[in-house]
């Protein structure tokens, strides 16, 4: 069963009484505990795509589903990490966490069990009772991964989960990622810039056109990965040293570039 | 004298030049002091009928605060005062925040709202003191409508600009997460815009005062603007700048313990 | 802007719910007064309001028209905040440039600050009777701190960037303050005017009311002496109507200040 359908999408904006496609015909398909990766050039609508699952936005034709029923406004079974974190910063991070749980009427005991649960996944002992200006961006948004995930959601979506850390805190959280999803598979759709991220985190790639965005091509990464057992390989830096890996990242960029040659304005 | 505006330079790194300017401060207060004292006493440059010696400052606040003026003891002046200004200062923050957040969450609330305040607002709050006596008389009541209009206005737009001011991927994380009505309102809301909110609760303490000295200035039974008054009619400038004084006090008293209470509301700022 | 739940209402729609809560507000007010809860001396209809005010403009009451009890009350207002910009302005610029001035001047502000411009009201009447210099001093004394405090902060705070750009130019002294550090200090200066001009516009009120004998204020007072309440309301919106006219102009000009400078 999949997760995450989009059917036929279309998305219209209006600006000034003009009205501005952002998305083209959008279908998609993401199956259970599968990890999909949407990239594309920037304002091709992979944000929309996103917020659409997310319940943030709503169809201007076709529709989405996930787990089966229509999305109907936003709610904790499709659980979002933002790219600014979005953590309430007057909340200790045991508190940001455990405030879904509290919204779903989760009894106390079960609620603290399951937000050390996740405390300990995400590594983040000895800060719970921590503010967030406290943390690095990189604790930050670990917080904000534990957040979504203690959800116990029926989908991940994530909007550029590393876009706001640097280079490196983003490669050693993509490492935990990986480490994460292995403990506790999920479904997830995520959004980036960063193509070696794409082929590194997901288990299919698809590519977006630029603007009025439709899907361009979808790769099959966990085939290769299957293949070439990339996950023989405990570090980041062997893995994206892989010829698969350098071939497969150097193709999707071939196809972004050609969606960026004759640059909308 | 080169200027000296790096941004650090208000923070002097040695001790000799923070020493240096904690003795320009007190050096500058004291000599202010020291002139007055000798225009006044020593020399008779300033006339005392015009302007009050500091040993006639310190008779006059001797004299308030056994035998008392304008019938009642300083204590007593400033008790009233103080009273007004905390109750008007009350109900118009209950008022105005909860008002604020409903015009800043709500654009049909604003859009029907706005006119009505765009009537009130630019009319100063001290131009409401006639009407106010005409209304209600010389009584507490008046004074305390008169300190409504005037810290209602800034409780209300710094509310209102606080909660337009929330980031959206906030409100997002909160829909997200499921969040009820009443739960947004009271651990999302309220906390993001505390700073703005405060921020109006002390404009609002400031006009608060304002207008209630101002008030009593009037027309006022007791408090601190009658001794002013009284004082004033009295040709008694010593007993006028003790009224000065007072009010000044607790003016700073007051907004000492907001800024507490803003401090204490607010733990998880970086101080 | 960030909108919170709500996106942007249309146009249209913001207009027709304006419509009807200035409509709501005036119909409130009307049944108000004429419901007879209130006895009609306290709370006239607007219409009453609006006639008395058009009534003022050209008869005379408390000595003179409602255009010149302005006109008196904008004349002590021009001196009392051009006395606080000049004054406050380059003292503030001063006090930003030199730290020496700053450590004199600021405990002695800080200590008068919390005095209420209005408390200020007897020692004024002490020393000028109702003359204009009464007025002046509280207008000055509620205009100044803003006048002063934005210009120190304008000065104080101006990015160093522009500091090091001056000095790696080899620029003077003199040339650094009149052509890099006031034009930098400028936004803040002209907010602080803004401030200050509002601040001093609320004084005057406060002044005329206990020691004037012309002015606007002065007129209010004499309204509610003789229970005129349509006299009040008149005095009060054309205190409200002026008052926001120059909080207009000058947003206005605030507004210029930053477009030239790409601020805005």
């Amino acid at each position: 069963m999949s997760a995450i359908v989009f059917e036929n999408v279309y998305r219209y904006f209006t600006r000034d009484g003009k009205s501005f496609p952002a998305l083209d015909g959008i279908d998609l398909s993401v199956a259970d505990k599968e990890v999909v990766a949407l990239v594309g050039p920037s304002g091709c609508g992979k944000t929309t795509c996103l917020r659409l699952a997310a319940g943030f936005e709503v169809p201007t034709k076709g529709r989405v589903t996930v787990g089966g029923q229509p999305v109907d406004g936003p709610g904790p079974d499709r659980a979002v990490v933002f790219q600014q974190f979005a953590l309430f910063p007057w909340k200790s991070v045991e508190d940001n966490i455990a405030f879904g749980l509290r919204n779903q009427g989760v009894a106390a005991s079960t609620r603290r069990e399951r937000v050390s649960a996740v405390i300990k996944l995400m590594g983040l002992e000895g800060y719970e009772t921590a503010y967030p200006h406290q943390l690095s961006g990189g604790m930050q948004q670990r917080v904000a991964i534990a957040r979504a995930y203690v959800l116990d959601p029926e989908a991940l979506l994530m909007d550029e989960p590393f876009g706001a850390l640097d280079a490196q805190t983003r490669i050693m959280m993509q490492e935990e990622l990986v480490r994460i999803a292995r403990v506790n598979p999920r479904t997830v759709l995520f959004i980036t810039h960063a193509v070696d991220e794409a082929v590194y985190l997901a288990d299919r790639v698809a590519v977006m056109t630029r603007r009025p965005g439709r899907i361009k091509e979808i790769l099959d990464v966990r085939k290769v990965r299957n293949a070439e057992r990339w996950n023989h390989h405990e570090r980041i830096e062997d893995v994206m040293d892989l010829e698969s890996f350098v071939h497969l990242r150097t193709h999707i960029w071939r196809s972004l570039r050609e969606e960026k040659i004759g640059v909308a304005p | 004298m080169t200027p000296s505006t790096s941004p650090g330079a208000h923070r002097s790194a040695t001790l000799p030049a923070r020493l240096t300017r904690r003795f320009l401060g007190t050096g500058s207060v004291l000599v202010l002091l020291a002139a007055w004292a000798g225009l006044t006493m020593v020399t008779d440059t300033i006339s005392t009928s015009r302007f009050p010696s500091p040993l006639q400052f310190w008779q006059s606040t001797k004299q308030i605060v056994t035998v008392g003026y304008a019938d009642g003891t300083l204590v007593g002046h400033a008790l009233q005062s103080t009273r007004l200004v905390v109750l008007g200062f009350a109900v118009a923050a209950g008022i105005g925040v909860p008002l604020g957040v409903l015009m800043g969450w709500s654009r049909r609330a604003e859009a029907l709202i706005n006119p009505a305040f765009l009537v009130i607002r630019p009319i100063p709050p001290l131009a409401w003191i006639p009407l106010a006596i005409l209304w209600l008389g010389l009584g507490d009541a008046a004074k305390i409508m008169v300190i409504f209009f005037a810290a209602f206005v800034p409780a209300v737009i710094n509310t209102l600009s606080g909660i337009r001011a929330i980031e959206p991927p906030i409100i997002e994380a909160a829909r997200m997460l499921g969040t009820g009505r009443w739960r947004l309102l009271s651990e999302v809301l309220l906390p993001a815009a505390a700073p703005m909110i405060f921020t109006g609760l002390r404009l609002a303490l400031q006009a608060a005062w304002t207008t209630l000295v101002a008030a009593e200035l009037v027309g006022a039974l007791a408090g601190l603007g009658r001794v002013l008054n009284m004082a004033q009619q009295d040709i008694y400038p010593a007993m006028v700048m003790v009224g000065m004084a007072a009010v000044g006090v607790l003016g700073w008293a007051t907004t000492r313990l907001l800024a507490e209470m803003e401090r204490r509301a607010m733990p998880w700022l970086a101080h | 802007m960030a909108s919170t739940s709500q996106r942007p209402l249309s146009k249209l729609e913001a207009l027709i719910l304006s419509m009807i809560g200035l409509a709501g507000f005036f119909g409130i007010w009307l049944a108000a007064s004429m419901s007879g809860y209130v006895p009609g001396q306290f709370l006239p209809t607007p219409f009453e309001v609006l006639a008395r005010a058009t009534h003022l403009v050209a008869a005379p009451f408390a000595g003179a028209t409602l255009p010149m009890h302005l006109a008196r009350s904008l004349e002590r207002y021009a001196y009392g905040v051009a006395l606080a910009a000049s004054i406050g302005v380059p003292l503030g610029l001063a006090m930003g440039l030199y730290r020496w001035l700053d450590d004199i001047v600021t405990p002695v502000f800080d200590g008068l600050r919390f005095i209420a411009p209005i408390a200020w009201v007897p020692f004024a009447a002490l020393w000028f009777g109702t003359g204009i210099g009464g007025p002046i001093m509280i207008i000055f004394s509620g205009a100044f701190p803003p006048c002063l405090m934005n210009a120190h902060r304008g000065a104080r705070f101006v990015d160093q960037k522009y500091i090091e750009a001056a000095q790696m130019l080899g620029t003077s002294s003199l040339r650094t303050i009149t052509e890099v550090l006031l034009p930098a200090s400028l936004p803040s200066i002209i907010a602080g005017l803004r401030v200050g001009a509002g601040l001093g516009w609320q004084s005057l009120v406060g002044a005329e009311l206990i020691v004037a004998s012309a002015g606007v204020g002065y007129m209010i007072v004499q309204g509610q002496s003789n229970i005129s309440t349509p006299t009040v309301m008149a005095g009060m919106l054309a205190i409200g109507l002026v008052g926001l006219l120059i909080d207009v102009a000058l947003r206005q000009l605030e507004a210029l200040v930053r477009r030239t400078r790409g601020l805005a």
